[in-house]
């Protein structure tokens, strides 16, 4: 049988140490993670701490690092880790990202399961009425378009690889974001328009870097920043519009539409707004401003390099149609459903 | 060898010497490119938060107009490349490719799903023979070590990037800098979020994503950092100075662009490349590399 190097990623609360430690395991084909980190714990050294449960990839708590990749242990074999090894073949095993460690591959998950309590993540029917014989029904075409956020596991994957929890606690962060789209988008819920007013707030989908990294490490394919982006588009849709977010997409678009490209000279003022906070935001430009001016990358953007001609023609034309079809039809809701189809057969 | 070929705006913008660089370097390789003059902005991610379909028509255009010149279609930029592979997934659906394909027609546009977008990083690796690459490899970068800085959207979703048909992908820089002859300085920082994204509406937190990147690559002892994404580049470069006093860190790494890397190993000369056109002076470096 095959060896394979393993290197830990290791946490003693005791003596708060942190350290690496290298074990070779033998492994068969077909063998996970887990079942090499069990064996390491079993016949090796009986001090590794692990959290695992159903070894189904349905519990959601062996959620670890592999490779520096969020990953359920039990649903990763040891094969596919080895294509992402280090250049000498060790596999690195390490705890999740963005939250405390306790003690080697376990982390305190307080902060990530609080995540769901402050998006207020469960039904909230109308108020007033006397609730239903039976359950609270809810459409299919309803549940067929935002079914795949409901597979969320907790098991805290997107989480801990995200960019932006890595940095700062009050990011709602990918999951509680999508469980929370999963209720603005639910037919049964009363709470619309409140959730998309409080999920345009600090902490919420504008401050996601769409980095994509939700997406790649959920093992449910619940398509976290899919989900956070969608709840922009809703979001702008509803009228939660007197936000940064939605400035700069207008601002992006209004460029596009008359140029065909990017407008550096005017985004960032558009962005700003016309508003109290407006004159320092766009004052903090000021010291970038003169870098670039003084590596003349200023007057490269002030150019304002267009599309040509019949380019900029055609694309104020299909700007112009769009405009006019959404009154009709609400192509949006199609876009994210063929994503949603796409993206799930793509798995 | 001719491709249809998108800078996309911020090359033509705040990054002049991305499009410099890469017309300095092409021509030098032997490729032509057929700059896509009639193209949009790919809309960044951003046209989408409030119109995905819009977005989707806009890049479905670009990568029709690439089929209709029967060329395969060159990037320079990681959004680029990742935002038109993301509307080309979504094209795979033959429904809403009807529906888009209705606001391309009186251009006498169709998208019909031959053409795949690739990024200039990735053509180098995969259409050029490895003999005539080593061959224009004239002044090998021994002295230096360069860590990679992918950007988001050429390494993720993995599955709109032929990643399973090409695995390569993952390692595109790595390969990149290890052909023009220096050492690659790997950190955790490299496949994150440089920040650019929420700049304008999270400061505080785009340029701590900055300055940590930044610091971790120069502890590790990188001497530059090297990127295929000039949006990354804006961040990494430009922003360098206000993300050094959010980490609270002197930082002083100049960060290339890829047809930079590849020009200067070829023996091109450094204001061909633009290499004077950085906010944070690449003068040390090239000194180190005994080019200058």
């Amino acid at each position: 049988m095959p060896q394979q190097k393993f290197r830990i990623s290791r946490y003693d609360p005791v003596q708060d140490r942190a350290y690496e430690e290298e074990f070779d395991v033998e492994v068969t084909p077909g063998q996970t993670v887990l079942d090499a980190l069990n064996l390491i714990k079993w016949e090796q050294d009986g001090t590794l701490s692990l959290r695992m449960s159903c070894r189904h990839a349905i519990c959601g708590s062996c959620a670890i690092k592999v490779n520096g990749q969020s990953k359920l242990a039990c649903q990763t074999q040891v094969d596919a880790a080895q294509d992402r090894a280090d250049a000498n073949g060790v596999i690195a095993i390490g705890p999740m990202g963005a939250q405390t460690v306790i003690k080697d591959l376990v982390v305190d998950t307080t902060k990530f399961m609080s995540q769901f309590e402050r998006a207020q993540t469960w039904l909230q029917p109308p108020e007033g009425q006397d609730p239903p014989q039976r359950e609270y029904r809810q459409s299919k075409d309803s549940f067929d378009h935002w079914s795949h956020a409901s597979s969320c596991i907790h098991c805290g994957a997107c989480y801990s690889d995200c960019t932006v929890a890595e940095i700062d606690d009050n990011f709602l962060g990918p999951a509680a974001l999508a469980k929370a789209y999963r209720f603005v988008m639910d037919d049964r819920d009363s709470q619309h328009d409140e959730r998309l007013e409080m999920l345009s707030g600090s902490g919420g989908i504008w401050d996601c870097t769409r980095c994509y990294m939700c997406v790649q490490a959920c093992p449910k394919d619940v398509l976290p920043m899919d989900a956070i982006m969608e709840l922009r588009t809703e979001a702008i849709k509803s009228g939660k519009t007197g936000n940064h977010g939605t400035r700069h997409s207008k601002a992006f678009a209004g460029g596009v539409k008359k140029r065909g490209r990017l407008d550096e000279a005017t985004l960032p003022v558009l962005s700003a707004g016309i508003r109290p906070g407006a004159i320092p935001e766009l004052l903090g430009y000021t010291p970038g401003a003169i870098r670039l001016l003084r590596s003349r990358k200023l007057f490269a953007a002030a150019k304002r390099h267009g599309a040509s001609k019949e380019g900029r023609r055609e694309i104020k034309r299909i700007f112009e149609e769009v405009e006019d079809q959404k009154h009709h039809d609400d192509m949006d809701a199609v876009a994210f459903e063929t994503l949603h189809e796409e993206a799930l057969k793509a798995h | 060898m001719k491709y249809a070929f998108w800078p996309g705006c911020v090359a033509r913008g705040a990054a002049p010497e991305l499009y410099k660089s890469t017309l300095a370097v092409a021509k030098h390789i032997g490729i032509e490119l057929d700059e896509l003059e009639a193209a949009a902005c790919t809309g960044a991610g951003i046209i989408s938060d409030a119109d995905p379909y819009l977005q989707d028509v806009l890049n479905a255009r670009t990568l029709a107009i690439a089929e209709q010149k029967n060329l395969p279609l060159m990037d320079i930029c990681s959004t680029c490349i990742g935002v038109h592979s993301l509307a080309r997934e979504k094209l795979e659906n033959l429904d809403y490719r009807a529906r888009i394909n209705e606001r391309l027609a009186p251009e006498g546009l169709e998208y019909t799903g031959t053409v795949e977008p690739r990024h200039l990083l990735w053509i180098i690796l995969e259409d050029l023979e490895e003999g005539k690459l080593k061959h224009l490899i004239r002044k090998p970068l021994e002295e230096l070590k360069l860590g990679p800085f992918y950007g988001c959207y050429i390494l993720r979703p993995e599955r709109v990037l032929g990643f399973d048909k090409h695995p390569h992908r993952r390692r595109s820089l790595e390969a990149v800098i290890e052909l023009v002859g220096a050492t690659t300085v790997t950190y955790d920082g490299m496949t994150k979020c440089c920040g650019f994204p929420i700049l304008t509406s999270n400061k505080k937190n785009s340029l701590t994503m900055t300055g940590t990147h930044l610091a971790e690559a120069t502890d590790k002892g990188a001497d530059a950092l090297v990127t295929p994404c000039p949006l990354c580049h804006l961040n990494l470069d430009a922003q360098q100075a206000d993300a050094a006093k959010v980490v609270d860190r002197k930082l002083d790494l100049p960060i290339l662009h890829i047809p930079q890397l590849l020009g200067l190993a070829m023996g091109l000369e450094p204001e061909d490349l633009g290499m004077n056109r950085h906010v944070v002076d690449t003068q040390p470096l090239l000194e180190k590399a005994h080019i200058l």
